[in-house]
């Protein structure tokens, strides 16, 4: 459905040229739905604008990609365009700045309806309706008319996956989408938007920091750190054989139910690299406990094993296979 | 903001009010004959004629002296208004957004209720209140004149600048390190003067540039309304005293116009300045 | 605005719903009956904190946890009488604070401090690092300025910053976790007994949160505080606490030790709670049970027991009878007429 070949993307800025994205390359079947792990500066939020075409003007973005065997990433603007909503969709982190707080919710669902299918304003009504009954929004006769201001975080981020959802995109893109919820609220939402995807067969690539709400929803992970991908694979194998030091320190590092009380967490030392001053070797090794010389002078590339598991490190973890 | 500096158009601009400033303070030692020195033999003569530089008006004054002379008088007024009713509205405008309630909300209608009444209107009523003595025949006195000036339009620029201070004070006082010095013991009149003031003072004084336009056009309205300055010193009573010889001499207004027209398009170009440079640092944090 | 200063003398009924309290002689801080309610006029009142009432043994770290609208956040700044609660009594070290005047409670501030939520605006953006952490210093004129200065240096070293680097850089050239730390160095300026942490890691990056929790368990040890810590998040929860309380619109529902908690929930929201919080473990089954619907608004909490709208096991006596804290098992209270078995 998605494929990204080597995309690179960089921003111009007053430093020097900042590289968010180095030379990723994704492949996402229909129907599936794959997760990218990363802490902010990892590029994960850049590599979904990108392959979307949505960046700014001072972004340079290389590299292919291809949506729905037709290769996007060299149409101009408004012919991206067309792939949106029918093609690919996203929903962001907060329901509040993306969805305009002075017009009516039925208004901002009917929009993509009446533009985009051509469907007659009694028709979107209609649909508007039907797609807020799906995101369990109660009494959707009556959300139409709302404000976003008027409704909760929760209400908020489904009626923005309605939006997303209205014109039947093959693709969705949810970056973040749970982050500013309470966690009660979260577990709604995901659930939702697992049943979404599997009736309407939808991919979906969901971008976030939390390991813990890629393990239950999704097929496959990908895990980000300073603009590269470092591990990928089925999100089981990912979390039985864990291969790349960086995945391992983060699980470490992030306190969960099953931590002892008044324990000390471990603590990933040391900081990103600097986006605008590319260094030699692997991104990560001032700050591996298990590096080595050759782990600072040579940039180690993705290597996959029988699984189909790719880790980009010269001493994986776990045994030699 | 360095792409601004360097830009010619910032460059005119400053060095165009500096020179104003610069003929406001040492004007009358300028080797200029004085403002009201008759040249009989040189009526309206146009500007760069005879020894002119800008030219003479009906009365034979010479306009370049009364450009320079003016420019105390117009700056005087404008900056003294400004700065008493900048500082008067901040002080007003900052307690009452940082103290709320009852206090708050006398304030903001009183601010409401004054900014409602037109500049010129409400100037012009307290002129005529403030300047005029009780046997109508008996005209009040230059410096009275400027006085009562400078009081109406500071009483125009208090709720302007008040309510700038005030509306900065409302954001800045739901900051965590205000509610933190809060914590700490700090007392409220020493987190007004170290927190919010600093903070709050950028923004006032981007609107204060343009507010010394807006007094500089107000003074020369009122001045051609005959309610300025009596004897033609400022540039509106240039204005004033030239609008008979339009047809004529168009010069006589024209000069002081494009001088007054220049002067506030240099404020406000400063004071848009000053509030993109604090822009870029509110991003910033 | 709150409600009158009168209605403040009107003696609320005794809740009762004091069981979890422990003698008032073995506590830091002993809080009854507190009640934070804001009037928004229109007769709309916000009942943010409804009787609530809870104590601190000196040395323990009690969380309160729950989600937005629960008011934990405005429970903390009440203890700090910022702004000052409906009614209730707070007693800190022995002393009512509430019926404190303001000459007085000014006096007791150095003792009860707060770091907050976001690391960047908790700094006042023109000071520098020194002047920031010296500020509650030079308020309380604590020694003369080479002192202060040293002092200011002591703190930034304790909490893992270097102070020839950081001293006059302003806060925004600093990360999030670092800004935390130069607030977490202000409130500890004045050797306060009590810290309230109102969600101190919820604006940090994952990888930063541990460093951030870290250097609070090394500055309770080193310092001797006593922590109150507010958050949202139940695993962060759990590293850091000796009790946790779990409230829900105004009330307490359920108070325990981690373990316990998390192990044996018996309130049916703090199931809810734990259940919905995402593991990072693919084997493990997605919660079935999930929790229906929005929590009530806080202007029109439910009758009797304020859950009921959404717990699976409420009964007409949940509507009619609002149940109170009571002693299930050793240091553990919930308040429900059902709890889960």
């Amino acid at each position: 459905m998605l494929k990204l070949e080597n995309l690179e993307v960089t921003f111009a800025t007053s430093r020097g040229n900042l590289h968010a994205v180095k030379g990723v390359t994704l492949d996402i079947a229909a129907g599936e739905s794959i997760g990218i792990v990363g802490e902010s500066g990892s590029g994960k939020t850049v590599l979904s604008r990108a392959s979307m075409g949505l960046l700014a003007p001072t972004a340079t973005r290389t590299g292919t990609v291809t949506f729905d065997g037709k290769e996007i990433s060299s149409l101009s603007r408004e012919e991206v365009r067309e792939t949106w909503g029918t093609g690919m969709a996203m929903i962001f982190q907060d329901p509040m700045t993306a969805l305009n707080p002075v017009r009516r919710v039925g208004s901002q669902i009917m929009e993509g309806l009446t533009v985009r299918l051509g469907l007659s304003k009694d028709e979107a009504r209609k649909r508007a309706i039907e797609l807020l009954g799906r995101v369990r929004i109660p009494d959707p006769e009556q959300a139409l008319k709302k404000f976003p201001g008027q409704l909760s975080g929760g209400m908020r981020q489904r009626v923005m996956i309605a939006i997303a959802l209205a014109c039947n995109p093959k693709l969705l893109f949810a970056d973040e989408p749970t982050t500013a919820l309470d966690v009660t609220v979260q577990a709604q939402i995901l659930q939702l938007l697992s049943e979404l995807r599997i009736e309407l067969n939808m991919s979906m690539v969901l971008v976030t920091h939390d390991l813990g709400v890629v393990a239950g929803h999704t097929d496959k992970i990908a895990v980000m750190y300073a603009g590269e991908v470092v591990e990928y694979a089925t999100t089981k194998d990912l979390f039985a054989r864990m291969r790349m030091p960086y995945t391992e320190a983060l699980m470490k590092s992030i306190p969960r139910l099953s931590t002892p009380s008044g324990s000390r967490l471990p603590v990933i030392e040391g900081r990103l690299p600097d986006p605008t001053k590319p260094e030699p070797g692997c991104l990560f090794a001032s700050r591996c406990p298990y590096a080595q010389e050759k782990c600072r002078t040579q940039h180690p590339d993705l290597t996959t094993d029988s699984n189909g598991h790719q880790y980009r490190c010269f001493f994986p973890l776990g045994a030699a296979q | 903001m360095d792409s601004v500096k360097k830009s010619w158009v910032f460059r005119l601009t400053v060095a165009w009010f500096i020179l104003i400033i610069f003929f406001a303070i040492f004007g009358p030692w300028l080797p200029l004959p004085k403002w009201d020195e008759v040249f009989d033999n040189a009526l309206s003569v146009t500007p760069l004629r005879q020894g002119h530089l800008l030219g003479t008006d009906s009365n034979g004054y010479d306009i370049f002296s009364g450009i320079v002379y003016g420019a105390r008088i117009s700056l005087f007024i404008s900056f003294t208004a400004v700065f008493l009713g900048g500082t008067i509205g901040s002080a007003i405008g900052i307690t009452a957004a940082y103290v709320r309630g009852k206090f708050d909300y006398v304030v903001s209608t009183l601010f409401n209720v004054v900014l409602s009444i037109p500049n010129l209107v409400l100037s012009l009523a307290l002129i005529a209140v403030l300047a005029t003595n009780v046997d109508p025949n008996v005209p009040t006195s230059t410096g009275r004149r400027i006085l009562v000036l400078v009081i109406s339009l500071t009483i125009v620029i208090i709720p302007i600048l008040g309510r700038i201070a005030r509306a900065a004070t409302l954001s800045w006082s739901n900051r965590e390190f205000v509610l933190a010095a809060r914590s700490m013991g700090s007392k409220d009149r020493n987190i007004i003067w170290r927190h919010i003031v600093p903070n709050v003072l950028p923004a006032i004084f981007a609107v204060a540039f343009l507010a010394i336009g807006v007094v500089i056009v107000a003074e020369a309205s009122l001045s051609l309304l005959g309610a300025g300055v009596p004897d033609g010193t400022s540039w509106g009573s240039m204005v004033a005293r030239g609008r008979n010889d339009i047809e004529f001499a168009p010069h006589i207004i024209i000069v002081p116009l494009v001088f007054i027209a220049l002067t506030v398009i240099s404020c406000n170009y400063i004071g848009d300045v000053i509030r993109k440079q604090l822009d870029q640092r509110q991003a910033k944090l | 605005m709150l409600l009158p200063a009168w209605s403040r003398t009107m003696t609320t009924t005794a809740s009762g719903n004091t069981a979890h309290l422990r003698p008032a002689d073995q506590t830091l801080l002993q809080i009854q009956d507190l009640v934070v309610e804001f009037d928004l006029g229109g007769g709309r009142v916000v009942k943010a904190v409804s009787n609530v009432s809870l104590d601190l043994v000196e040395g323990e770290t009690l969380s309160i946890v729950g989600e937005s609208g629960c008011g934990k956040s405005t429970l903390g700044k009440a203890i700090l009488q910022l702004p000052a609660p409906t009614s209730g009594s707070i007693v800190f070290q022995g002393t009512d604070i509430t019926k404190l005047s303001k000459k007085d409670l000014r006096n007791v501030r150095p003792a009860m401090q707060m770091i907050f939520q976001d690391p960047v605006s908790s700094l006042d953006p023109r000071f520098p690092v020194s002047r920031a952490v010296e500020e509650p210093l030079k308020i309380w004129n604590r020694g003369n300025e080479a002192e202060r200065s040293a002092k200011v240096d002591e703190l930034l070293n304790s909490v893992g910053l270097d102070p020839a680097l950081v001293r006059d850089r302003r806060p925004y050239e600093f990360s999030g976790g670092q800004c935390q730390r130069i607030s977490i160095a202000r409130a500890l300026a004045l050797e306060p007994k009590l810290l309230i942490c109102d969600e101190p890691v919820s604006a940090l990056d994952v990888s930063v949160q541990a460093q951030i929790l870290n250097l609070l368990q090394d500055m309770k040890d080193a310092y001797g505080l006593t922590l109150i810590f507010i958050s949202h998040d139940l695993s962060v929860v759990k590293a850091v606490s000796t009790r946790i309380m779990v409230m829900y619109l105004g009330k307490i529902c359920e108070i325990a030790t981690p373990d316990e908690l998390y192990s044996r929930p018996l309130h049916h929201y703090t199931s809810a709670l734990v259940g919905s919080v995402p593991v990072p473990d693919p084997e493990r089954k997605v919660s079935a049970n999930l929790l229906e619907g929005e929590p009530p608004s806080p202007l029109d909490p439910p009758s009797g027991c304020r859950f009921r709208t959404r717990c699976p096991a409420a009964t007409e006596l949940c509507a009619s009878e609002e149940p109170m804290l009571r002693l299930a098992a050793d240091g553990h209270y919930v308040a429900c007429h059902h709890p889960r078995a």
